[in-house]
């Protein structure tokens, strides 16, 4: 199994990833890429709207307060570790040949890519599961917080009981 | 001396706690800061606050030892 896990402030890129996923065995039958983007209202039903706003006069982004920067803050070191745990768990539930997770921290704009989850599998059900479960779980266990600024103002973002209950229902599966 | 460290909102509540502070455990640490920081720790009361040390997730009474790393950590968010 080839695995390749990576912090890091800088962009990647998804071609390139996926050549490597691609390339790593004549045995690769399925690539399975997520890329999870910053929305421009992160936010925006948790602390109400305001419509018409004077970067949005048009109301171009319905009724959500846009966000000016994404900010992702991680804890060096142990979200590493964390991450090579998650991708252990992968490895042990599906039959993968290489997995990549690439996550980004720093200060991030609208559109700018976040994260990177790609699976390599001989078969396609293995990549689709294990991509989801690995998304669920870097959601819900890896030590990243986002927070947003908008208007000059810094909020922290909640976590959400969705994401939770994403990862929840891998607990009681063992249909694998 | 246990190093402290506070991740995401709780670095906002934390901003003017001493890094460093000499206590046997998490829970104590927790004590000692009440008084001068309720805020900070109504926040670490919160039951889904973690806690680690030297970067693994422990109970609020692992024991600490000199040089230890304590770090308090909110729900996560990343993704």
């Amino acid at each position: 199994m080839t695995d390749r896990i990576r912090i890091q402030q800088q962009d990647f890129d998804l071609a390139e990833e996926y050549q490597l996923l691609r390339q790593t065995d004549s045995a690769v039958g399925a690539v399975v890429t997520f890329t999870g983007l910053v929305r421009d209202f992160e936010i925006g039903s948790q602390v109400g709207t305001q419509v018409g706003t004077e970067a949005d006069p048009q109301g171009q982004s319905s009724t959500k307060n846009p966000i000016d920067i994404l900010s992702l803050q991680h804890y060096p070191g142990m979200t590493e570790s964390l991450l090579e745990t998650i991708v252990d768990q992968a490895n042990q539930r599906w039959n993968l040949i290489a997995t990549t997770v690439i996550h980004r921290v720093g200060d991030l704009a609208p559109k700018d890519q976040i994260v990177l989850v790609g699976v390599a599998s001989q078969h396609r059900a293995d990549a689709f599961e294990a991509a989801q479960f690995l998304m669920d779980y870097l959601k819900t266990q890896a030590t990243f917080w986002k927070s947003v600024r908008r208007n000059g103002e810094q909020q922290w973002i909640e976590s959400k009981a969705s994401d939770q209950q994403a990862a929840a229902r891998w607990d009681s599966s063992d249909d694998t | 001396m246990i190093n402290l460290l506070f991740f995401g909102r709780l670095g906002d509540f934390a901003k003017q706690v001493p890094l460093t502070i000499e206590a046997s455990t998490p829970a104590e640490i927790r004590e000692l800061l009440a008084a001068d920081f309720p805020d900070l720790v109504r926040e670490l009361n919160q039951p889904q606050v973690l806690v680690s040390v030297n970067k693994m997730i422990v109970g609020w009474d692992q024991p600490l030892f000199d040089g230890s790393e304590v770090a308090f950590l909110p729900p996560v968010t990343g993704g």
